[in-house]
Parts: structure tokens; C-alpha cells; sequence
């Protein structure tokens, strides 16, 4: 028993992350139409750029988070200048083979940066623990489901009750008639990426600690998150973080009691599964079209 | 005080030419409607006023300024309002969230804030009952009254509605036609309709402006238009002398 509590608050931590990257790669798709090949690198960089802050740079814990998001938010809207707005009006493929792209060009700039051995990026919660139903669990894992939780709602606030984030969601319906509602399309547009960046970048933070820092852990978030995304109904936000908890917990779970060889075999599993029996995911909506 | 002007707008879209030469004047409080057969390019007519679309030449000024080149955003910011032929609502937010999108964004000093303001322009046009209820659980002919809030809710000084009448009732025809004829005269807004209900023309209109291919065949009084021989041709083929539009 005292095990399951403890896998379980693991699995629900490293679902936390993966919900965070979800949701960024949801933000991004349901606002441009993008899908985010180069998500999993975002959360990789944020990971490294922990690195550089505590690292490296030494700095305090809160001035090197907050020196990460503001590193992030400066890459968010870099890569809307850079990557979105140049190949907005082109067709959909090349959009993604840019993302490819940068993603892939990312990757081998922290290679060249950091070189290929792991770090262990530091957690302010390392060696504590809490002592429940006789299990053993660390502070850190506690520490991720909490701050998970509380950005998720402070992000449904950002969006349903803020001038600015109903605008975001205006945008992501119909461009054309948010700019006839006067909406600043663009900024908004802009505001998506960063957003997107951002929680990338504190996935990045709190997965560094119970994953190693490694330059190619990119690829495997990226796919989980993706996993997340159709589990939970491609594009819905709940649905983001229901499918990213499940497939941390099944992850978890799956690697403890079944196989941990097979591990990522049942969580992309299910995936399939849902492709072939509900394709539109827990949350799904019905497919809308986009003006 | 002319208020929106268009000049000589010419819209080219590789070899068709969608627009020709297109000139209009709107005063404040006035009513103009722009009718022409299916592909006259009056909807394109409308984007261009609106900078969805760039003119290839020709220009467009509101309140004398010259605005061609005004980001869409800026524009309605400004006061020009506009609605779509199929309404485009925002359809997974609220009719509260709709509207409000448009009040926050053209929010003016002394205006309270954009809550405020969107409960009372859905008040007026009676539909405050439904402030909370998802845009996709009202019938067609609400969902086009919650365009029209939305758009009002900018505070606009022209409106450009594109068939606002198209799938509605008689009832609903006349209601909306009462609304706008109590905005022109309260707010001395300016209305500059496209539609194809020509009762709603004949009764709504001071003005109007006939296109056919892109460009302007006739413009007058609901009368003159009537009796124009060009007009007619356009719309029935040669040989009439009158035609009850």
C-alpha cells in the first residue's frame, strides 16, 4: 500500500510536468494552428537554462527561476517573430518542417553548449521528504503537483475572467472577427508563444530534478505530451491536463507493476487505442472550422 | 462632416478585377445600401472599408483622416463596425464573452468597465436573459442579434452589416430594422447595408449604391434606383421599364 501511495504521488508529479507541456503545445495549436514540433525542446531548454541560472551562474533560487522565465517569455516571442510570423501565410507543412527545424537546431546547440553528459539540476526542496500513510515521499514531487495545480488555475482565470485572456480565446475562433472586434491580433498571437514558453520552461524546471538534465530529453517529453494531447481531445485545455496526469500515472504504474522495459509501450498503447475507438479524446470537441 | 469616404477603390485580385473605381460618401446618421447581383463585389467592398482587405488602388478616409493604410484593428477602434454575412461568433465563448471582447477593446475614457458596458448593450437589444448561456444554444435569429451587440458594443459611428436580415423572420426583419433606426437617430451612427431583402432596402434606405462586376452601375434615392434602366438590365435582362425590386 505505502508503495502505490508513493508511485502514484510520483506519477501524478511527472504527469504535473507532462500536463504543462501540453498545455503549451494546446495554447500554441489552438491560437495559430501550429503544431509545435519543437515543444519537447522548449522543455528541454528550460531545463538547461536552470541549469545555466543555478548552476553555472550560481545564482539565488529565486533569481535564477526568475532569470529562466524571463529567458523564456524573450524566446517565446523570438520564435513567433522569427518562426511564426515569416511562415504564417505559408501552408501548413512548412509551418511544422520549421518547427522540425528549430527543434532539431535547438538540440544541437545545447549539445554544443553543454556537451553530452547528463547535469542534475537542483531542486530548493532536494533531500527533504514527507513521511504519509507510511510512505516515504519526496517534498520535490509534492512540490510539482501543487505548483501544477495552482498555475492550472491561474490560467483558467488568465483566460475566462482577464480581458486579455478572453481576447486570446477570440483569436483562436476566428481571427478575422477578432480583429473586427478590434483585438489586437498579433500581440495576441505573440502572447500564445510566450505563454507556451513560459510553461514549457517551468516544466523544464521541475522535471530537471527528477529526471537528469540531458540534452536529448527533448524528444521523449514532445511525444508524451503529444500522447497527452489525443488522450485528453486534441486542442481542449482539461483535456491537456487529464490526458498528461493519466499518462504519468500509467508511465509510473505501468513501469512498477507491469514492466519498466515496457513502460512507454502502454502509454503510447493507449494512445492508439483512443485514435481507433474515440478519436476526439476524453475532452474533445467536435471539430470546428477555423475562419 | 463627411464621415467615411471611399475614393476610386480598385480591387485586383490576379487577373480578375473584383473591384473597379468604387466611390462612396457616407454622412453621419446616414443609411446607404449596397445592392448588386451575387459577385458584384460587395463584400469585398466592405473588407476593403473594414482593412481586411487592401484596395490595389484607391483610397478610404474616416472623419477626413486617411485610413487605407490602418491596420483593421485601429480602424474599429475608430468606429467603424462591422458584422458578417454568416455570423461568426465566437462559438465556444459565452454571449457575455462575445460582446465583451469588443467592449474592452473599445473602451473610451469615462466608459465603465467592459462588463459593464456588454450587459448593457445586450439590455437594450433584450437579450440580458441569455448573458451567460453558450452562443451555440441560441437560435439563428438571437445568434445574429448577438453579432449585432458584439459590434455595438465598439461604440461604432458606421456600421456595415453584411445581410443582416439573411435567414431572419419578418418579425425579427422588423425589430432589427427599428433598433437601427433608433441608433441612427440617438447616436446619429451611420448604417451601410448590403442585402438582398430588397423590402428592408426600400424602406431602410436613403441611399443606394448598385454594383454589378465590381463596379458601380447606379447610385440614388430608393425611387430613382427603381426606375433605373441600368439597374433593371442587371437585374432582369433587358426590355423592362419598371420593376417593383
Amino acid at each position: 500500500m505505502s508503495d502505490l501511495i508513493q508511485l502514484f504521488v510520483n506519477g501524478l508529479a511527472l504527469g504535473s510536468v507532462y500536463a504543462l507541456a501540453a498545455i503549451g503545445f494546446v495554447i500554441v495549436y489552438s491560437a495559430t494552428g501550429v503544431v509545435n514540433f519543437a515543444s519537447g525542446q522548449f522543455v528541454m531548454f528550460g531545463t538547461f537554462a536552470g541549469v545555466s541560472m543555478l548552476l553555472d551562474a550560481g545564482l539565488p533560487w529565486a533569481v535564477g527561476y526568475l532569470a529562466v522565465f524571463v529567458v523564456m517569455a524573450v524566446f517565446g516571442a523570438g520564435f513567433f517573430a522569427c518562426l511564426y510570423l515569416p511562415l504564417r501565410k505559408s501552408p501548413v507543412a512548412t509551418m511544422i518542417i520549421g518547427t522540425v527545424a528549430i527543434g532539431i537546431l535547438m538540440q544541437n546547440v545545447a549539445l554544443l553548449a553543454f556537451g553530452s553528459w547528463p547535469f542534475r539540476l537542483p531542486s530548493p526542496l532536494d533531500g527533504l521528504s514527507v513521511h504519509m500513510f507510511g510512505a516515504v515521499i519526496s517534498a520535490h514531487a509534492l512540490m510539482v503537483v501543487a505548483v501544477t495545480a495552482l498555475l492550472v488555475g491561474l490560467l483558467w482565470f488568465l483566460l475566462h475572467r482577464t480581458p486579455v485572456g478572453i481576447g486570446m480565446r477570440a483569436v483562436a475562433q476566428d481571427m478575422r472577427a477578432a480583429r473586427l472586434m478590434g483585438l489586437e491580433v498579433n500581440r495576441l498571437l505573440a502572447l500564445s508563444w510566450i505563454l507556451a514558453a513560459l510553461l514549457a520552461g517551468l516544466a523544464g524546471l521541475l522535471l530537471g530534478p527528477m529526471w537528469f538534465a540531458d540534452v536529448n530529453m527533448g524528444d521523449p517529453i514532445a511525444l508524451k505530451a503529444f500522447a497527452a494531447s489525443i488522450i485528453g481531445g486534441f486542442g481542449s485545455l482539461p483535456g491537456a491536463i487529464a490526458g498528461g496526469i493519466f499518462v504519468g500515472l500509467t508511465e509510473v504504474l505501468g513501469a512498477s507493476y507491469i514492466s519498466s522495459a515496457y513502460k512507454d509501450l502502454i502509454a503510447f498503447g493507449i494512445m492508439i487505442l483512443f485514435l481507433l475507438v474515440r478519436p476526439q479524446g476524453l475532452f474533445g470537441e467536435r471539430i470546428q472550422d477555423r475562419g | 462632416m463627411k464621415l467615411l469616404q471611399a475614393c476610386g477603390v480598385t480591387k485586383v485580385y490576379g487577373g480578375l478585377q473584383a473591384l473597379t473605381d468604387v466611390d462612396l460618401t457616407v454622412m453621419p446618421g446616414e443609411s446607404v445600401a449596397v445592392i448588386g447581383p451575387n459577385g458584384a463585389g460587395k463584400s469585398t467592398f466592405l473588407n476593403v472599408l473594414t482593412g481586411l482587405t487592401p484596395p490595389t488602388t484607391g483610397r478610404v478616409l474616416f472623419d477626413g483622416t486617411d485610413v487605407t493604410k490602418l491596420a483593421t484593428h485601429k480602424r474599429v477602434r475608430l468606429g467603424i463596425g462591422r458584422t458578417f454575412q454568416h455570423g461568426r461568433l465566437f462559438s465556444r465563448m459565452s454571449v457575455l464573452e462575445n460582446v465583451m471582447t469588443a467592449a474592452e477593446t473599445c473602451r473610451r475614457g469615462g466608459d465603465g468597465a467592459p462588463r459593464e458596458t456588454a450587459m448593457r448593450v445586450l439590455e437594450r437589444m433584450g437579450l440580458a436573459a441569455q448573458a451567460a448561456e453558450a452562443v451555440g444554444s441560441l437560435s439563428y435569429g438571437q445568434r445574429r442579434m448577438v453579432e449585432m451587440c458584439r459590434v455595438l458594443a465598439g461604440k461604432p459611428r458606421v456600421l456595415l452589416l453584411d445581410e443582416p436580415a439573411a435567414g431572419l423572420n419578418s418579425g425579427e426583419v422588423e425589430q432589427l430594422v427599428e433598433r437601427l433606426a433608433a441608433l441612427r437617430e440617438e447616436h446619429s451612427v451611420a448604417v451601410v447595408l448590403i442585402e438582398h431583402n430588397m423590402g428592408m432596402v426600400m424602406r431602410f434606405a436613403e441611399r443606394i449604391l448598385v454594383l454589378n462586376f465590381g463596379s458601380t452601375i447606379a447610385e440614388g434615392t430608393p425611387e430613382e434606383i427603381q426606375s433605373d434602366p441600368a439597374v433593371l438590365t442587371a437585374y432582369l435582362g433587358e426590355g423592362y421599364s419598371h420593376a417593383d425590386l
